[in-house]
């Protein structure tokens, strides 16, 4: 794994690099805001970790301008407050998790681990195919306007189908987009998951949003862009 | 408690008063002339009548009195008229009296001299008022022969008295009617002046309430002052409290990176590194709680505006569901959307904050949460939110040790953390309140907060 470190703390960057280059991966370190924000857009990076607290350019300005510029890989924020405003600010701005200092180097892997596994940020804020709108900045579903309440799961589920609308999804992909590691993976899950999210989206049977294409998996049917209600 | 002087009344006492005892000497004065004027004016009628009466009169020789160009219809003709006359020597012997006399027992006084008079105001037994003039005069009614003779008038002041009461009344009238209407538009001109008073009042009020935070222009010359050395101190303190504020973040991060360090540069066998990291975990737990309970706002500062409820909500959602990826959950939330919170908007997010995390991380698949403005209760504690989860809730006997201040944080609920704590605290700090319930619905926990709140409207800043 390709991971970028931003933080203007010598001793924690330095030591950081050197612990998760010993676990195998592949690192680059940036020392300010300036670097860390050329560095974020510039190299092919699978995660970030971000301090919030740099010199020169803010660590929520940074992620704010690589979501903007399109890269959607993992960002986790590091805070030296562990408040509540700092990391509702970090999510918020497109972090996908955060980790308070002082840490735990394991607690720290575990997260990146996690985090690898899930899709990273948004490349859109907002995904539109057909009636259905997904506001990945809050988000929310609306489908001809009226929101739609989904589980954690079902949101996620729905995302990936829409960000690649038009392509066929498997079913072990989109397992291994909601799980960790350590649970059991039950395809039915999968199944039971769909078949919520078609009543939930669909239920009058009308607009068929989703594809069952056996042995394959799933295919999110209706096109991108907007149709006004 | 003394009263405190009002500047309005002494104003009023102080125009008032002159002002009364100048239409007092006023009407006085014109009284007085009234009086002066009318007595001369009957002097002069009298002095006529004397000079008609002369006129009228031929002394004969055997010395009596022949008024043969008396008028009949004059009033000296007719009984108890009003006005009276008499002719008498020197010597006091009446040689004429008019028939108006009529036995009317009329004292004209003592003679006087000739080219003399005497003018007096007479009472009678009835009380009836006379106005009487003598007036000694020489008469030659024959050549070489002379007597000195005394002409009398007397006239019955009944309508004279009559028109100066009617016109006493008429000044005490006419001046106190002015009087009361200069006391009006008095009161009125206080009232207008005043004004720019009771505007720097209210501002003041709606600064301590949030609604604004600086008061505003257009005061007159003389509170300008003020307004200005408000809006000054004003400034001064919300400057104050971002300083400190800026002050502990700043030592926050100074202090949390170099324990980073430590951590992970802690050396030695396992059991030492151990003990130092449990050491280190204590440290940043002191400083966090500490650092947390010095940054807040602890109740409204001065021009504090009201924090909106559902943005608040909306943003911890999105967060809670991302912190919580592995979990498929449900987060309701139902908030007014009218609803603020008086009070900082940092405080608000680290209640709702540990609030929500606790409740996703427990909870089993669900977490509800309600926020409304209660009518019935004070606005100190009328913000009221419901954070209810289908976990395993919180052990009764948890539930008070949780909420006791006296236990220290870390022991209070084990599982629960610092967070817990922190919100009870910062909850105590508003004069807010919290109860630790099994939700009815859920039948997980239930955290019911009572909180500041105001409605937010048109013309309310909102963050």
């Amino acid at each position: 794994m390709r991971i970028l470190i931003v933080e203007d703390e010598k001793a924690l960057r330095e030591s950081l690099k050197q612990d998760l280059a010993a676990a195998g991966h592949a690192v680059d370190v940036a020392a300010d805001g300036e670097e860390g924000l050329y560095a974020a857009l510039e190299f092919p990076i699978d995660v970030a970790i971000v301090d919030l607290g740099l010199p020169k350019i803010s660590g929520l300005e940074i992620i704010r301008r690589l979501r903007a510029a399109g890269k959607s890989y993992a960002v986790l924020v590091l805070t030296a407050r562990d408040s509540w405003q700092d990391k509702v600010e970090g999510l918020s701005a497109g972090a996908d998790d955060y980790l308070a200092k002082p840490f735990h180097l394991p607690e720290l892997q575990a997260r990146l681990g996690a985090l690898l596994r899930r899709a990273g940020g948004w490349t859109t804020p907002l995904l539109q195919c057909g009636p259905v709108a997904l506001d990945t900045r809050a988000q929310a579903v609306a489908v001809n306007g009226a929101a739609v309440e989904l589980t954690s799961f079902e949101y996620r589920l729905l995302e990936h189908l829409m960000l690649h609308a038009g392509e066929v999804v498997s079913k072990t992909e989109l397992t291994e987009k909601l799980y960790e590691q350590d649970f059991e993976r039950d395809s039915n899950v999968i199944e039971v998951l769909v078949a919520r999210l078609r009543r939930k989206l669909d239920p009058n049977d009308k607009l068929n949003p989703i594809e069952t294409l056996r042995g394959r998996g799933y295919r999110f049917a209706l096109a991108r862009g907007g149709v006004t209600a | 408690m003394q009263r405190a002087p009002s500047v309005s009344r002494q104003l009023v006492i102080a125009v008032a008063v002159p002002l009364l005892l100048s239409f007092l000497l006023m009407i006085a004065v014109l009284d007085g002339i009234f009086r002066e004027s009318a007595t001369r004016a009957l002097r002069e009628r009298l002095d006529q009548e004397v000079i008609s009466l002369v006129t009228a009169t031929e002394l004969t020789d055997s010395g009596t009195m022949d008024l043969r160009l008396l008028d009949p219809e004059s009033r000296l003709s007719r009984r108890r008229s009003g006005q009276y006359a008499e002719v008498r020597t020197a010597a006091g012997k009446v040689l004429w009296a008019s028939p108006s006399l009529a036995g009317l027992p009329v004292n004209f006084g003592a003679a006087v001299g000739k080219g003399q008079a005497s003018f007096f105001t007479l009472t009678l037994a009835d009380g009836t008022e006379l106005g009487i003039l003598n007036r000694g005069l020489e008469w030659d009614y024959a050549p070489g022969q002379d007597a000195e003779l005394v002409f009398s008038v007397a006239e019955d002041l009944e309508g004279q008295n009559a028109r100066l009461w009617h016109f006493r009344r008429q000044l005490c009238l006419w001046f106190g009617a002015l009087a009361v209407l200069l006391l009006a538009v008095l009161g009125a001109l206080l009232r207008r002046v005043l004004r720019p008073i009771h505007r720097l009042e209210q501002e003041i009020a709606e600064v301590d309430s949030g609604q604004r935070a600086q008061l505003g222009d257009g005061y007159p010359r003389e509170l300008t002052g003020v307004a200005r050395a408000l809006n000054a101190l004003l400034g001064s303190e919300q400057r104050r409290i971002r300083r400190y504020r800026d002050t502990l973040g700043n030592l926050a991060h100074s202090l949390k990176t170099p324990l980073s360090v430590i951590r992970t540069a802690a050396a030695g066998d396992a059991a030492q590194r151990a003990g130092i990291n449990r050491e280190i975990d204590r440290m940043a737990q002191i400083v966090d709680r500490q650092l947390q309970r010095a940054a807040m706002s602890g109740g409204a500062t001065l021009g504090q505006s009201a924090v909106q409820v559902a943005p608040v909500f909306a943003e911890l959602r999105v967060a809670m569901r991302k912190v919580h990826a592995h979990k498929d959950l449900v987060i309701e939330v139902e908030v007014e959307s009218g609803a603020g919170f008086v009070g900082d908007r940092g405080d608000l997010l680290e209640v709702l904050g540990n609030l929500l995390d606790n409740s996703c991380k427990w909870c089993r698949h669900t977490v509800r949460v309600r926020a409304r403005l209660d009518p019935v209760l004070p606005a100190a504690r009328n913000l009221t939110i419901r954070v209810e989860d289908d976990g395993p809730g919180i052990a009764p006997d948890l539930r008070r040790r949780v909420l006791d201040r006296g236990v220290r944080a870390d022991e209070r609920a084990p599982g629960h953390g610092l967070g817990l704590a922190m919100v009870a605290d910062t909850i105590a700090l508003y004069g807010g309140e919290l109860l630790i319930s099994e939700s009815p619905t859920l039948h997980g926990a239930c955290l019911d907060l009572a909180l500041p709140g105001r409605e937010l409207g048109a013309g309310v800043v909102t963050s």
